[in-house]
């Protein structure tokens, strides 16, 4: 009896402390927005947390980040039913799985609540979904990154996780198509001018070193996937390439930070994921506030003061919400 | 004799008629009066009550199946894996069904069911054997099964979700009956109804104690031990096909990777509700409060902004803990009392 007595007592104990911790003066909440990323622990929402904290101070409503404990579209899921059951005002969600969310974000708008996403292009069930840019775009600004490093002339080609990754080719086609237009002493290798790094570190760093031996004019690779462009620079690193060969490309900044302090690679291009959340959130209160979305609409926040919708779509729009990482910035993002 | 001792020797009574479930009573009044306290006018709504009650029967089925086989001594550790293969190709199945038009015949989603139901058989079939005829012991013979069917699920859709079915399916079954009553719910009460019948009024019931209590002395009075660990494992692959079902209609799509966390999820239920681990022991009506207690504790931790849902592991992890220590140290005092006596 004693047992069960402190068992009680630990659990109410629990719910009363976390209770007690945060809340205050909730009371003058004029709007609940939850941001619901694909899980709580993963360093790339934790950046996002940071974002929909500032938001929530700086616009003093009720905004918090409420995730699933690990990424899997089924919690995910439950996770929004129970925030319908309290009923939120707004739910901006950055889904795991697109397919499964249909039904629940469904659910969320029959029952009223203001739904945004980010990085679902592909949902029917939401008013809006933000993306920190046109994938064409982004590809001319890692074009632009890797012509700095090369002087604007060389052979160069590109790499892609998978030919059949959508976003990694349109980047690529991006980035090749503003050279045409803006870099014209640059040439792609006409015999290899797509690799696959199959989105593994290893196999771009193998496929790189292979590329440098075979065409020892090559002057620049392009990456795409996160993998590419710091694989491509411990290649360049290893065979003694260093300031004869660039790469530029995506790349998360806490991982790489020797990378860009070794100089192997100038630098990576990225969105930050707190930009993108808080953007998320000053949507959602703009649709509460029954504010109109049109082109060109203004967020207020860095990246995403001119958004445009994508072609052929009411519900997409498109930032600028590109980043870039170098020697100096890296360490200030804490991802 | 003073009426309060009377009582309380009473209550003391009716405490110990059944330890666990006496437990999880006073856990869920627990949470009910702790959530009644912070969060009343959240928890305390019909909206609250209807999620939750369509939420926890997609691994509640899965769980029975487990409680069967810990039951038997053994263990199931391939549900979700096998709930997983049912949706997808039922899934499959499901979109092969439409008329020229695009609209799903007319025994479209009876045809799912029935196959549906007969994939968790045949794989619950495959574990048995492996199980009862190869004597591999349960954890790993169920874990190895579990990538299997995890892994002909990522084959069959490459990895991808299996999306666009035809929407009658999932409309049927994340009905609700009479505006409140989830058919989830209905599946999950039919089923559990079923297999509280076949453990208290069959045969087969008293069977899979014995053989859990003692598999040699079950063996030796003639139990034809193997046909009965199949069919445990069968009616398992079956809970867990159910599972997988309502899985499909709840996100409308299938994909080899949902609800992984639902294995280790459902063996806490298990424990939680008082199967005994090595067998012998359990009751239904202890997993199904356990479900219960677990489904309000999680959904009643998202309404605390303040609670990140990383404590949500660690949550789970302590309660499994300290309720095997509760039980471990009942069943120490018991045996003392047996050996006294």
């Amino acid at each position: 009896m004693k047992k069960l007595l402190a068992l009680v007592m630990v659990l109410a104990m629990v719910f009363a402390a976390v209770a007690c911790a945060g809340a205050p003066a909730a009371d003058d909440q004029d709007f609940e927005i939850v941001v619901v990323p694909k899980d709580a622990t993963n360093p790339w929402f934790v950046r996002m947390e940071t974002g929909v904290k500032e938001f929530a101070q700086e616009s003093g409503l009720n905004v918090y980040q409420k995730g699933p404990s690990e990424t899997d579209a089924t919690m995910q899921a439950q996770v929004i039913q129970d925030l319908i059951a309290a009923k939120v005002d707004a739910i901006c969600v950055v889904p795991v799985d697109p397919g499964a969310l249909e039904p629940v974000l469904k659910e969320a708008m029959d029952a009223g609540i203001v739904v945004v996403a980010h990085e679902g292009a592909s949902l029917e069930n939401c008013d809006y979904d933000i993306e920190a840019f046109s994938n064409e775009q982004y590809g001319a600004f890692i074009m632009d990154n890797l012509a700095e490093a090369m002087g604007e002339e060389g052979l160069y080609t590109t790499m892609v996780g998978h030919v059949t990754n959508a976003s990694h080719n349109e980047w690529a086609d991006g980035g090749v198509a503003h050279q045409q237009k803006t870099y014209p002493n640059m040439t792609l290798l006409a015999e290899e001018p797509r690799v696959e790094s199959e989105d593994n570190g290893d196999v771009a760093y193998q496929k790189a070193k292979e590329l440098l031996k075979k065409y020892p004019e090559l002057k620049g690779i392009m990456g795409t996937s996160s993998f590419d462009a710091p694989a491509i620079a411990r290649a360049i690193e290893e065979l003694g390439l260093k300031g004869k060969v660039f790469t530029s490309g995506t790349g998360m900044p806490a991982a790489n930070a020797e990378l860009l302090k070794s100089g192997a690679v100038n630098s990576l291009t990225l969105w930050d994921p707190a930009l993108a959340g808080k953007a998320m959130c000053a949507m959602a209160v703009k649709l509460l506030k029954g504010e109109k979305i049109e082109n060109g609409c203004d967020l207020g926040v860095e990246g995403y003061t001119d958004l445009k919708f994508k072609a052929g779509s009411d519900k997409v729009l498109e930032g600028k919400g590109w980043i870039v990482i170098t020697a100096e910035n890296v360490d200030s993002f804490g991802f | 004799m003073s009426g309060k001792t009377d009582k309380a020797s009473f209550l003391k009574k009716l405490y110990s008629r059944d330890v666990h479930i006496s437990r999880l009573l006073i856990m869920l009044a627990a949470v009910l009066i702790v959530m009644l306290l912070l969060k009343p006018e959240k928890f305390y709504s019909i909206a609250n009550f209807k999620t939750m009650a369509a939420q926890f029967p997609e691994f509640g089925i899965m769980a029975l199946g487990i409680m069967l086989c810990m039951i038997t001594g053994g263990i199931d550790l391939s549900v979700v894996g096998v709930a997983n293969f049912t949706a997808i190709s039922s899934g499959v199945v499901l979109k092969s069904m439409v008329d020229s038009n695009g609209n799903l015949l007319g025994y479209g989603i009876m045809a799912t069911l029935l196959f549906g139901i007969m994939i968790g058989a045949a794989t619950g079939f495959i574990n048995g054997l492996l199980v009862s005829k190869i004597q591999i012991p349960p954890i790993l013979a169920t874990l190895g099964s579990y990538e299997l069917f995890t892994g002909i699920g990522i084959i069959l859709t490459k990895g991808k979700a299996i999306a666009d079915l035809p929407l009658e399916y999932s409309e049927l079954i994340t009905a609700k009956l009479l505006g409140a009553i989830p058919v989830q719910l209905i599946i999950f009460v039919l089923m559990a109804c079923l297999i509280a019948f076949l453990l208290a009024r069959t045969t087969y019931g008293t069977r899979i104690y014995m053989l859990g209590t003692n598999i040699t002395a079950a063996r030796f009075s003639g139990l034809k031990t193997g046909s009965l660990l199949i069919r445990t494992y069968a009616l398992s692959g079956i809970c867990a096909a159910l599972g997988g079902l309502v899985m499909l209609a709840n996100y409308n799509s299938a994909r080899a990777d949902y609800g992984t966390v639902y294995t280790l999820q459902c063996v806490l239920i298990v424990v939680l509700g008082g199967v005994n681990p090595n067998g012998g022991h359990g009751r239904i009506s202890g997993v199904v409060l356990a479900i219960l207690v677990l489904q309000m504790l999680s959904s009643g931790l998202n309404f605390f902004p303040q609670i990140s849902n990383f404590y949500k592991s660690l949550i789970w992890g302590s309660v499994l803990l300290i309720v095997m220590v509760m039980n471990y140290s009942t069943e120490n005092k018991s045996a003392k009392r047996v050996k006294a006596a």
